[in-house]
């Protein structure tokens, strides 16, 4: 019924609508908005309208203005530290799993990411440069997303470009230094421009200069509040391997019981406890599992949480998101906790999606588990696990935080993609890693926050030292980051 | 060496097998002379020894001579090793560099080790290499691909040795490794481990000292995508990704069988392997198995990844299981074992000839088949009756009678197979065979056959001799307490009737006080009449009781806490264990009897591309059409150029039109050249001789129908996308036409093959092979075994070796095929039909291949009969000499004609493995010294002595009877290593029982997973909520998650062209042909198991951290399928 509403419209302009055009239609979540596009772009011969014939171009902008990942800011200001969620997957999930979701899915990236660039870049369609012969050293420039890295048996690096009119492969010759080592850095789906000049027979792009979207240059000219946040992550309760002993020091100092004046002057000024996922260790999250858990029950794990997390003071605002080990969904954007964990929990914890922008009484924090971290330190050279604000620096640069598919992150094809990062937070916050690292970077400061876990069996196999019990603080007037050890 | 020792009459059998198999080659040369083919003749070898097969193998000249001097005074071993030695040295072959005369000389003791069988040598080893040290001096580099798996540990590990003993002589250091060198191994192992399967798994610390210590680089090709993640990028080591064949050779190879080369290394003297004794001293797992007094523990190992559909007939060791009874029947041994063919229907239909059982001890799996003269399994019925059933008439009668089986029979295992496992021999269960010798010993008479209660009784107490199996219960299996009971029970309750022959317990008092329990878990068989247990020949059970005539108690308390005890005093005779332990056992792979088809399966090796469609159908392509203005038929197509010597031609046919035979026209891709050389003498790259090209196929089509003056009125004809060969030769494509039109399919190398499980068989009768004592004789068979001479059909004979008894669906195969050779003979290459055969009667006797997957080599086998079973039953030294046993594995047949003809290296894929499941070279001749050793493990007696079963008692190594038991080892050189074989166990018809496993014949996997636990649920000796739970975590929880995480990291394919993406494409649509582009996981594939897991973990309880794992990855399906927009609506709304 629903669906002969919607496209009555179509129908009534004359034309056919193929069932899947019909179901990608009636799927879309501003259904009459794209009816108006379709009919405003369609092509004259068209009779019987088909997926193909339904073109994004042009309408992915629009749609963007439209729907932001919230519809409405979720604020919490009954607080003196008051909060808000701008963006976040919570109850927002749309995907049911069909290739056109992917498809948008990619679209949208390519869509906003390309609009960072091209201020820059003088880009121009890829499709436009099929057929055609130019004038040898014709300077062009394309954006693309990155479907393909190959070396060549030359050593030269071949990369093949997508956008959504075709593919183009750009050739970054190993004789031109500074160029190769930039796109040594390059990874799969990375959306990034790229200038040089075309080979004689039209078919290979030799690259000249690679731009990434990349934050702006701003010098630290910010805004700060009082007070302090501090940032934790992976604390796995309910492994073997979980530190009791420094999280309740830890305990003691969030409670204000701390023996130490310092730590204790510290735990005063606090407003804010972010954490990053992770919170518990879940059940059935690698083989074998059981044999290394003191909780066996998932929903035991998280009472042992909510039990600590329930002695915070009320003074200071709690915003939990989860992680790979938490009950939830796998596949990234993760929603946050079901009702029935969130309900042990006291109502003034705030709980979050993964990732999540949040709004700190003015400052901006997106938190994200760091899932994508594995991906990095396994595709860019001179990423470790012993360093993972380098690959912070690398989401930032890229202004994405999980650029390739098909890899480690399981991903859910949702409308827009929460993993580019539009608004320019002022804190980016990941764990998962289980390594410390802080860094500043032109106004924005990354933080790793470690662990609660000691080494696990596997960490031993794959050479991870983790570094626990090291707690960020920062303080929010300077942006200043301390290190706690319990 | 030298000949095979043989009796006048196996040399009659050999000599009719070569002289047909040398007629058939001259027929075959004569059809391939005529240049129709890759090559103008045969390009199967003949190999009548292991040297021969080793020469051709590996194509190092003169190998065949230093094997045949060497092996004269050396055991294979150490041959191997020596000729490896000569072989680096320069002293056999003709080498231009060091590094390949050492990579020969690995290669070559391989392939001595594995007996020239296996395509481990040419195709386990990618290459040898030389790297440098950091104080610059060399070592050698070993590069394992994934078939030396093929190999097997033994000979994995020697090949290192080799390369160490050959490094020597040539001065090339050790292998120095770095410190992250070291660790990296550690970590790609463990990595392995996760993703693929190894025998045994060093520690950490071991795989240390093996890297630490080992003189060679053990390397390996990258087999598996994974990467390792913390010891990446080294230097001296290419790859991140995991190397398969490395992990095997160091785990399963150096690890597993050090002792092995240890013995090698102080036979030989060779330093810098001291190692091996930290390594052997620091805790072998041997020594866990000799504790404790002997005891056999349960093991639970056979449990372990349990497959929904794949029933589980016993826990382990648990009482109601299988019962162990010792012997050899005509088709056991050799890791197949038999059971009574009533238990494979009682038990649904699970068990059928062939089917593999993975079983608790003695090895890692059994094939299985019918056994009649065994017991059968006991049950009770619904309406109370306790009865055994040993025929498979009656258990299809009452199998859906049937409510709880009580015990599910016996197994029968060869002592042959514990020797072969190592596994100490385990107490006989009391049987016939075992309680005659007795009596025999005791009276010096032969034991009467079935003796009555009575006399039973007599002997008893006349002889002092135990009771008699039939009448012996299981005791060791009631609690001290149900004895009590039981005896009270029959004194206040018990009526004997009929002259004492039956006992009369009232029903309904004896259920209540749980008296029928007892009777069942004792195994005393009762019926129920007129509300009352009838127990029928209860003398002997009312003794053992103790409990006189009259069935009055004769005592006050039980004299000792041991039942068994209790009873021998109670009863004044020796009683036997009847069932001392049990043999766990669940079902592995269902039994296979099949058409070898490659999926898509074409008729024939042709390339047409694209053209064909997905189908690959050759009519489309005949009839394609690029565009609107290109000619009908023509294709482009990646195709073998050739050209003919003569008059210059260029086609891609085998024979000129001229009349000559074409040769490859190879050119240099990279200077464009024509060169007829491999090598490039300007670029120093490989050539080719492959081009695209337009053909005009039509025309090709039409003309191969017309040259056979064959109509095409073909329904499926179907053809290959692309050549995988190296040089892209095609297939003259009227072979595929005739292949289509009597329906076969062709292998990657241009033969028809049939697979089917392998099990074994020593004796046969014609009358159940559907063929005749006539043709037995024709076929030169003379005597029975007994001696007589063959007339009657129901005589039983011994099998010859080469002589396979096939299933019903292969002959049927093997005859089409012998129509296709006619119609090739006649119509392709013009020559007189050589078959003629209509019926597959008329095929007894024809020549065979039999040929084993990951082997290169062929054996020579001939059709003897037909099976209704879906297995090849073939004699043990057949299997053997393709290095196979009977535990489960399958192999192929084909036609020795076919092979000779249409076979041709040119086809073969020019991949890694390429070369395996070819034949390559054809075994003409078993010499029982040269097949697999673990047939020498067989026992081939008429019974086992009496020593054997007391000794069984006491846990015994095997070993320490090898001197008594008549082995086929102890027959090696002398002409009785062919001759004079006997079983112990006969069985009526080697193809009883179901024909096909429900396993096959049940429909979806839910199915298959109800049936699994309704049998589960019938059987005492299974345990079904572990059932449910173990098939949740092993095969259902792994799917959900694994389809979970593949739906949200899946690529994508294009319907049209079959393009695959990484990730879904920008655009939309195909990049390549703008087609439309699906996923490759859908949401259903996702979902298959999870109404199912959630319903079988509610209904079998299984352990709440289980469900917690369902319940939380349904809540992660829901939410990846489910909008949050539209679920807020509800289902009240849709409703």
């Amino acid at each position: 019924m629903q669906e002969m509403s919607l496209l009555s419209d179509l129908l009534e302009a004359g034309y056919q609508v193929s069932p899947q055009a019909a179901e990608l239609i009636t799927s879309h979540n501003n259904p009459s908005a794209l009816i108006n596009h379709i009919l405003g772009s369609v092509d004259d011969s068209v009779f019987v309208i088909d997926v193909e014939d339904i073109d994004f171009t042009g309408f992915e902008e629009v749609r963007e203005a439209e729907i932001p990942c919230k519809q409405e800011p979720v604020v919490n200001t009954t607080s003196a530290n008051p909060i808000s969620v701008l963006c976040d997957i919570t109850d927002c999930s749309t995907c049911v799993g069909e290739y056109m979701e992917f498809v948008q899915y990619f679209r949208n990236r390519y869509s906003r990411l390309s609009e960072m660039i091209r201020g820059r870049v003088n880009a121009r369609p890829m499709e436009s440069l099929k057929g055609k012969r130019r004038v040898p050293g014709d300077e062009i420039s394309i954006i693309g997303m990155v479907s393909e890295i190959k070396n060549t048996s030359n050593g030269h690096r071949l990369v093949r470009f997508e956008d959504p009119t075709g593919s183009f492969q750009v050739l970054f010759s190993m004789n031109d230094k500074d160029i190769y080592e930039e796109s040594n850095k390059l990874v799969l789906d990375d959306v990034v421009g790229v200038s040089g000049n075309l080979t004689n027979d039209g078919k290979l792009l030799i690259a000249k200069k690679l731009v990434f979207p990349d934050l702006p240059n701003m010098g630290l000219s910010k805004n700060g509040i009082q007070g302090k946040a501090l940032f934790i992550s992976d604390v796995h309760i309910g492994s073997n391997t979980f530190l009791q002993e420094q999280w309740d020091d830890f305990m003691t100092f969030v409670t204000r019981q701390s023996e130490n004046p310092e730590l204790n002057k510290i735990a005063q000024q606090l407003r804010y406890i972010v954490v990053a996922g992770d919170i518990v260790d879940g059940v059935g999250i690698y083989p074998g599992q059981e044999n290394e858990l003191t909780i066996p029950d998932i929903y035991d794990q998280y009472e042992e949480v909510a039990h600590y997390f329930n002695q915070i003071p009320s003074d200071i605002t709690v915003v939990i998101g989860p992680g790979n080990h938490d009950a939830v969904r796998q596949a990234e954007p993760q929603p946050t906790f079901p009702e029935r964990i969130r309900k042990m929990f006291d109502p003034r914890i705030k709980f979050v999606g993964n990732p999540a922008l949040v709004d700190l009484d003015g400052v901006l924090v997106l938190m994200y588990h760091g899932r994508s971290i594995d991906d990095f330190v396994a595709s860019i050279q001179g990423i470790s696990y012993s360093e993972p604000e380098k690959a912070m620096l690398e989401m930032v640069k890229r202004r994405h935080l999980s650029p390739t598919y098909g890899s480690r992150v399981s991903i859910a094809p949702e409308k827009t993609d929460h993993f580019v990062i539009d608004h320019i937070p002022d804190i980016l916050h990941c764990g998962h890693v289980h390594t410390v690292g802080v860094k500043q970077y032109r106004g924005t400061l990354l933080i790793n926050s470690g662990t609660w876990q000691d080494q696990t069996e596997f960490q031993k196999r794959v050479n991870v030292v983790p570094e626990p019990a090291r707690v960020p603080v920062v303080d929010l007037a300077t942006f200043q980051p301390t290190m706690l050890q319990f | 060496m030298g000949d095979i020792v043989v009796s006048e009459t196996m040399q009659k059998y050999f000599d009719l097998m070569e002289g047909v198999l040398h007629n058939e080659i001259e027929i075959a040369n004569r059809a391939r002379s005529q240049g129709k083919d890759p090559k103008p003749e045969t390009e199967i070898p003949l190999a009548k020894d292991l040297a021969d097969r080793v020469e051709n193998l590996i194509g190092v000249e003169g190998v065949a001579g230093r094997i045949r001097e060497l092996e004269t005074d050396l055991s294979r071993e150490e041959a191997a090793l020596a000729l490896g030695k000569d072989i680096a040295a320069g002293n056999v072959g003709n080498f231009d560099t060091k590094r390949e005369a050492i990579e020969s000389a690995i290669r070559v003791a391989i392939a001595m080790l594995t007996e020239g069988v296996v395509a481990a040598p040419i195709e386990g080893i990618d290459r040898v290499d030389l790297g440098k040290n950091d104080d610059g001096t060399e070592y050698i580099k070993i590069y394992y691909a994934g078939p030396i798996r093929s190999a097997g540990g033994t000979a994995q590990a020697l090949s290192v040795l080799v390369g160490d003993y050959v490094r020597r002589g040539i001065g090339v250091d050790r292998y120095k490794p770095r410190k992250e060198e070291v660790e990296r191994y550690v970590e790609e192992i463990l990595l392995y481990r996760r993703i693929a399967t190894l025998q045994y798994m060093p520690s950490e610390d071991e795989i240390r000292l093996i890297v630490d210590n080992c003189p060679i680089c053990i390397d390996g090709e990258p087999t598996e995508q994974e990467e390792v993640e913390g010891y990446r990028n080294l230097d001296r080591i290419e790859t991140n990704r995991v190397r398969g064949g490395m992990a095997l050779v160091l785990a399963e190879g150096l690890a597993l069988k050090a002792p092995k080369v240890q013995k090698h290394v102080n036979k030989l003297k060779i330093d810098g392997w001291e190692w091996l004794d930290t390594f052997i001293s620091g805790g072998s797992s041997d020594e866990e198995d000799k504790d404790e007094k002997n005891k056999v523990k349960p093991k639970d190992k056979y449990m372990r990844d349990l497959i929904a559909g794949r029933p589980v007939f016993s826990h382990p060791s648990r009482p109601g299981g299988f019962r162990l009874r010792y012997g050899r029947s005509r088709n056991t041994s050799f890791a197949a074992s038999g059971i009574n063919p009533a238990g494979m229907v009682i038990m649904d239909n699970f068990i059928v000839a062939g089917t593999q059982l993975k079983i608790e001890r003695p090895g890692k799996a059994a094939g299985m088949a019918p056994v009649d003269s065994i017991e059968g399994p006991t049950v009770r019925l619904y309406n109370g009756d306790v009865l055994r059933i040993d025929d498979e008439k009656t258990a299809i009668e009452l199998h859906s009678q049937v409510e709880t089986i009580i015990d599910i029979g016996e197994i029968l295992i060869n002592y042959g197979d514990f020797l072969e496992n190592n596994h100490p021999l385990i107490p006989a269960s009391y049987c016939v065979e075992w309680w005659a010798q007795e009596f025999l010993k005791k009276t010096g008479q032969n034991a009467p056959e079935n003796p009555n209660q009575h006399e039973v009784m007599d002997i008893c107490n006349r002889y002092n001799l135990p009771l008699h199996p039939d009448y012996t219960y299981i005791w060791h299996d009631i609690e001290r307490d149900e004895f009590l009971k039981l005896a009270e029970f029959i004194a206040k309750n018990g009526i004997k009737e009929d002259q004492g022959n039956r006992l009369f317990l009232p029903e309904g008092k004896a259920k209540e006080h749980g008296i029928k329990t007892i009777l069942e878990k004792l195994l005393v068989l009762h019926r129920i009449y007129d509300n009352k247990i009838a127990i029928e020949n209860p003398l002997p059970f009312i003794n053992c009781l103790g409990l006189g005539e009259d069935l009055k108690k004769q005592w006050e308390e039980l004299p000792c806490e041991d039942i068994l005890e209790c009873i021998i005093k109670l009863s004044g005779w020796t009683v036997r264990e009847k069932a001392p332990m049990r043999i766990g056992a669940r079902m592995g792979r269902p039994e296979k009897a099949n058409r070898r088809k490659m999926s898509p399966a074409p008729h024939v090796l042709f390339p047409i591309g694209e053209s064909g469609g997905n189908t690959r159908m050759l009519s489309s392509a005949a009839s394609y059409k690029a565009n609107n203005n290109s000619k009908v038929g023509e294709i482009k197509i990646e195709i073998g150029n050739r050209i003919c010597p003569s008059c210059g031609m260029e086609t891609h046919e085998f024979r000129c039109e001229c009349g000559t035979h074409t040769i490859p026209k190879l050119f240099c891709p990279r200077c464009g050249r024509a060169v007829n050389k491999d090598i490039c003498p300007k670029c120093k790259a490989a050539t080719s001789c492959v081009t695209a090209h337009n053909i005009n196929f039509k025309t090709v089509y039409d003309r191969a129908f017309e040259r056979l003056g064959e109509r095409n009125k073909l329904e499926s004809f179907k053809g290959v996308k692309r050549m995988m060969s190296k040089h892209m030769t095609p297939e003259p494509l009227e072979k595929g036409i005739l292949r289509a039109k009597h329906d076969l399919f062709t292998f990657k190398d241009g033969t028809v093959r049939y697979d089917m499980s392998d099990l074994p068989l020593t004796h046969i009768r014609a009358d159940e092979l559907g063929t005749t004592a006539e043709k037995l004789l024709e076929m030169g068979y003379e005597k029975d075994i007994r001696g007589n001479k063959l007339e009657r059909d129901d005589q039983v004979v011994t099998l010859n070796v080469q002589d396979l008894v096939v299933s019903r669906g292969a002959a049927e195969y093997i005859l089409q095929t012998t129509k296709y050779i006619d119609d090739l003979l006649v119509k392709y290459y013009g020559l007189e039909p050589y078959y003629k055969a209509e019926t597959i009667e008329d095929i007894i006797g024809v020549m065979l291949i039999g040929l084993a997957p990951h082997t290169s080599a062929g054996v020579l086998g001939r059709l003897v009969g037909f099976t209704k079973s879906s297995v090849g039953y073939a004699h043990p030294f057949f299997h053997a000499a393709k290095r196979r046993n009977c535990d489960g594995d399958e192999d192929c047949v084909m036609l020795l004609m076919d092979g000779l003809i249409n076979f041709s290296h040119e086809y073969l894929p020019d991949k890694r493995g390429g070369k395996m499941d070819a034949p390559l070279v054809l075994t003409t001749r078993i010499d029982p010294s040269e097949v697999d050793k673990e047939a020498h493990n067989i026992d081939v007696c008429s019974s086992y002595p009496l020593e054997f079963y007391e000794t069984s008692l006491n846990y015994t190594n095997p070993k320490e009877l090898e001197e008594t038991m008549d082995l086929v080892s102890s027959r090696l050189g002398t002409p009785t290593q062919f001759d004079g074989f006997m079983f112990t166990h006969d069985t009526s018809d080697i193809a009883a029982g179901p024909v096909k496993s429900a396993y096959k014949t049940l429909g979806s996997m839910v199915e298959k997973m109800d049936a699994q636990l309704s049998l589960a649920e019938k059987i005492r000796a299974v345990d079904v909520a572990d059932v449910a739970e173990r098939v949740l975590i092993s095969h259902f929880l792994p799917d959900l998650f694994g389809n979970l995480r593949a739906f949200s990291r899946q690529g994508t394919r294009c319907v049209k062209c079959g393009g695959k993406f990484r990730r879904a494409p920008l655009t939309g649509t195909c990049p390549h042909c703008g087609g439309r582009v699906i996923l490759t996981v859908h949401e259903g594939a996702v979902k298959k198991y999870l109404e199912v897991s959630l319903k079988v973990a509610k209904k079998y309880n299984v352990s709440s951290y289980t469900q917690q794992r369902i319940e939380l990855i349904g809540y992660d399906i829901e939410s990846l399928f489910k909008n949050d927009k539209s679920k807020q609506m509800g289902l009240a709304d849709y409703m």
